[in-house]
């Protein structure tokens, strides 16, 4: 029993040296640089909230994609976009799709978002029922000022807080929001 | 004993099958664990050699406390600063001696539980046992937990040679026990525990020896002693200890985190009676074993698995504020050797105990291994998203040498595991920041840090874009995508910063014709010097300054420091002999609360000029801070 236990000692020693000088054969670099995308994206008047390229536009508020389609909201959220040509004489309409999920719909009954160009508030719309919704609204010319971008910021009355389920604050689903040409 | 040889060899090869089969086992398992990077906490340590410039700085950085007062010259020290040297930021080769480490603590948990039990398979069962329970994860799976399992091998390993010692009456185990208990207190302040554990064994198992035990409470009493004189112990804080009644309730919880699951959690959604049920009939199933072991007399060993666990759980008892799930990984041993035993006793027996037994391993089981797996997946999840931002940033580092990074995107996961502790240092890469308005993204703690001292105010980086002095990364996607360009369009709040951070050089713009230029991360004043910053938003807002005081302009006593805000003399304060890293708080006047900007001069009583220097210096700063 005593040489069977001084054997397995043996071997774990054996077995510890063995995989602590394995690594020698390493690289002694001190960190592998991985590769960054360094071509320069342009910025959009729409942004598709799945396409992981145009994550730079969105300014806060928004997780992380999903499905490779959409992202949740924060209760509050903001994006910057470049206002479409022709937009400083006639104005642009801002365009948002949307789902309110069942579970908001059912805990919230129903919820209200607001949008503000450039700090300057759009008429809010409710939504009472889950289901997808298109949020449109005119914005005027004097907003939007030649190529230059512009932030658009977003505000729902309710979100469901952070819980044991999800530790992220939840409000709807966003797939698009652009400004378009009238 | 046989003398056939064929039988020797057979018994040979099963002495290896079960280390073997249990390495393999773990390996298995902790998968997960084994390939994961680093992440939080390990940067700190993986920097802990980095201003080593000789032997004076090698002690320092090997043996003075650091971290919640802690002295862990083999087990964090040395372990990190040995890895990093030799390996970088290659998680591989630490990995690999964590791991090397716990196959040797298996085999010792098995030896000893042999040796406990009389049963090479309760041995065996006891380290497997072990091995599945959620509180190997961070050990196994997080470089800087290492500790814990270093402390396990010199522990288990005195141990075991107090055993043969017993066994045998060689004295050269008694040497080897004292050379692994002394050892060991360079791994975790843990190992004074261990005469308890060795009076508690002999005194149980091997009477005749239990005054030879006796010794060892000397060396413990004297770490004790010599720890608490360098390193009090905290009074306020999670690791503050408080020797109440809320001990109680700390063992209770972690009775219920060793027995079942840790946090008592499970991935699937189950009724909430389901798992304390489980503790309930795992600890009733344990109590009538150990019940019936003391009642049949001449089995006191059975008795050195709880006091085991009793002893090695007592010191992070007053930890009221700091309950952690790994610190249940010493103490689950002597519940296991206990358990496996039972195990084994359990299955000779016939009729219904045999399948009781069964049963309750299997409770275990289905609440253990989920636990794992779940536990694993999420630290190599966020682990690889910390490599990911690490080596992503030493591309764009490579790319941009002379620039400041800034990064976008950084959510709560990857600021406290891979932002916080400054990885970025490791790989030269000074100058990293946060994109204004990450704050809003990021969940605070501010027990573990501040927000706010990595982020560049708006101002310094729309000044920074304009002087093409930094790089934009976004760090959302799988591999950090530079939009510096799109990000320079977007519209930023303009207001001066209530932080200033003398020592960026991108902060410049801020500092007054007075001051030197940065030295390294600081910045140098001669005797009065000025600044712009950001003016309170409210009433009842202080000014802080931070920086560090030479030695040699305290030697003729404190130094004055006077502070003007828009030619508004403040009170003056003073530094004093002993304060080199000095943080001075100033109330600011009402009348400048609103303002877009105000305008600072700050002034020395006396100055220096350095040896091989031409300047005369004052203070080093360091950060204005408004709050």
């Amino acid at each position: 029993m005593t040489k069977a236990f001084r054997a397995t000692g043996w071997l774990a020693c054996a077995l510890s040296v063995i995989l602590l000088f394995a690594p020698l054969g390493c690289k002694r670099r001190k960190v592998r640089a991985q590769a960054t995308v360094e071509e320069a994206p342009g910025l959009a008047s729409t942004i598709h909230l799945g396409d992981p390229r145009m994550a730079a536009q969105i300014v806060s508020g928004l997780y992380g994609v999903e499905n490779g389609a959409w992202r949740w909201s924060a209760r509050r959220f903001a994006v910057v976009l470049r206002p479409p040509a022709g937009s400083a004489q006639k104005g642009a309409i801002l365009r948002v799709k949307l789902t309110v999920p069942p579970v908001i719909a059912e805990r919230e009954k129903s919820v209200t978002l607001t949008a503000a160009v450039a700090k300057s508030p759009l008429p809010p719309e409710t939504y009472s029922k889950a289901g997808d919704y298109t949020f449109q609204r005119d914005v005027p010319a004097n907003l939007l000022t030649g190529s230059d971008p512009v932030r658009v910021d977003f505000e729902l009355d309710k979100a469901l807080a952070p819980s044991d389920a999800d530790s992220r604050e939840l409000g709807v689903v966003v797939l698009a929001i652009g400004l378009e040409s009238k | 004993m046989t003398r056939d040889p064929g039988t020797r060899l057979l018994k040979r090869k099963s002495a290896y099958l079960g280390p073997a089969v249990l390495a393999g086992l773990c390996l298995l398992v902790h998968w997960q664990s084994f390939t994961a990077w680093f992440r939080a906490d390990d940067f700190a340590w993986l920097g802990v050699g980095l201003h080593v410039q000789d032997f004076h700085d090698l002690m320092r950085a090997l043996f003075s406390p650091q971290a919640q007062g802690t002295i862990r010259p083999w087990s964090e020290r040395a372990f990190f600063m040995a890895g990093f040297s030799l390996f970088g930021l290659d998680a591989l080769p630490f990995r690999v001696v964590v791991f090397a480490t716990q196959f040797v603590n298996l085999w010792l948990v098995m030896a000893l539980g042999e040796r406990l039990s009389g049963s090479r398979a309760a041995g065996f069962c006891a380290a497997l046992l072990w091995m599945v329970h959620g509180s190997m994860v961070e050990p196994l799976g997080w470089t800087c937990v290492y500790n814990q399992v270093l402390c396990a091998l010199f522990l288990l390993g005195a141990l075991r040679f107090l055993v043969r010692y017993t066994e045998t009456g060689r004295r050269r185990y008694l040497v080897a026990q004292w050379a692994a208990f002394l050892v060991g207190f360079g791994a975790l302040e843990l190992n004074a525990v261990y005469p308890l554990l060795a009076a508690g064994y002999t005194w149980l198992c091997a009477r005749k020896y239990f005054r030879g035990t006796l010794p060892l409470f000397i060396p413990s009493l004297a770490y004790v002693v010599l720890h608490h004189a360098v390193a009090p112990f905290a009074r306020s804080g999670d690791y503050a200890m408080h020797f109440t009644g809320s001990m109680l309730r700390t063992a209770g919880t972690y009775w219920t985190w060793s027995v079942g699951p840790v946090f008592l959690w499970s991935p699937f959604v189950l009724p909430s009676w389901v798992l304390p049920a489980g503790v309930a009939l795992l600890t009733a199933g344990l109590a009538l074993f150990l019940a019936g072991k003391l009642r049949g007399g001449g089995a006191q060993a059975a008795l050195f698995g709880p006091l085991w666990y009793a002893v090695t759980l007592l010191p992070v008892l007053p930890l009221r504020d700091h309950v952690t799930e790994y610190y249940v990984y010493l103490p689950l041993i002597g519940i296991c050797w206990l358990a496996g035993w039972a195990l084994v006793e359990s299955w000779k027996s016939r009729g219904a105990v045999r399948w009781v037994a069964v049963a309750l391993a299997l409770v275990y089981a289905a609440m253990a291994v989920p636990q794992v797996v779940a536990a694993s997946q999420w630290n190599h999840r966020i682990a690889a998203r910390v490599r990911n931002l690490v080596e992503g940033v030493a591309g764009a580092h490579e790319l941009h040498p002379d620039k400041s990074i800034l990064l976008e995107g950084v959510d709560t996961d990857l600021f406290w595991n891979g932002v916080l502790d400054r990885p970025f240092r490791l790989i030269g890469a000074d100058r990293v920041y946060l994109a204004p308005g990450s704050e809003q993204a990021i969940a605070t703690h501010s027990d573990l840090g501040e927000i706010g001292d990595y982020i560049l105010p708006a101002d310094v980086t729309a000044q920074a874009l304009e002087r093409d002095e930094v790089v934009v990364y976004d760090v959302r996607g799988s591999r950090l995508r530079n939009i510096t360009s799109l990000y320079a369009q977007r519209p930023l709040d303009r207001k001066l910063p209530l932080r200033v951070d003398a020592g960026s050089p991108l902060e410049g713009y801020l500092m007054g014709p007075e001051w030197y230029a940065v030295d390294t991360d600081h910045r140098w004043m001669p005797r009065r010097a000025t600044l712009r910053m950001g003016a309170p938003p409210a009433a009842g807002m202080k000014l802080y300054l931070h920086g560090q005081c030479p030695t040699a302009l305290l030697r003729g006593g404190p130094l004055g420091v006077t502070l003007t805000v828009d030619g508004m003399a403040l009170p003056a304060a003073s530094i004093h002999p002993g304060e080199s890293a000095f943080e001075l708080a100033f109330a600011l006047p009402a009348d400048v609360v609103g303002r877009p900007e105000m305008q600072i001069a700050v002034e020395v009583s006396r100055t220096f000029i350095p040896p091989g220097d031409p300047r005369q210096l004052g203070l080093a700063f360091g950060v204005f801070e408004v709050r």
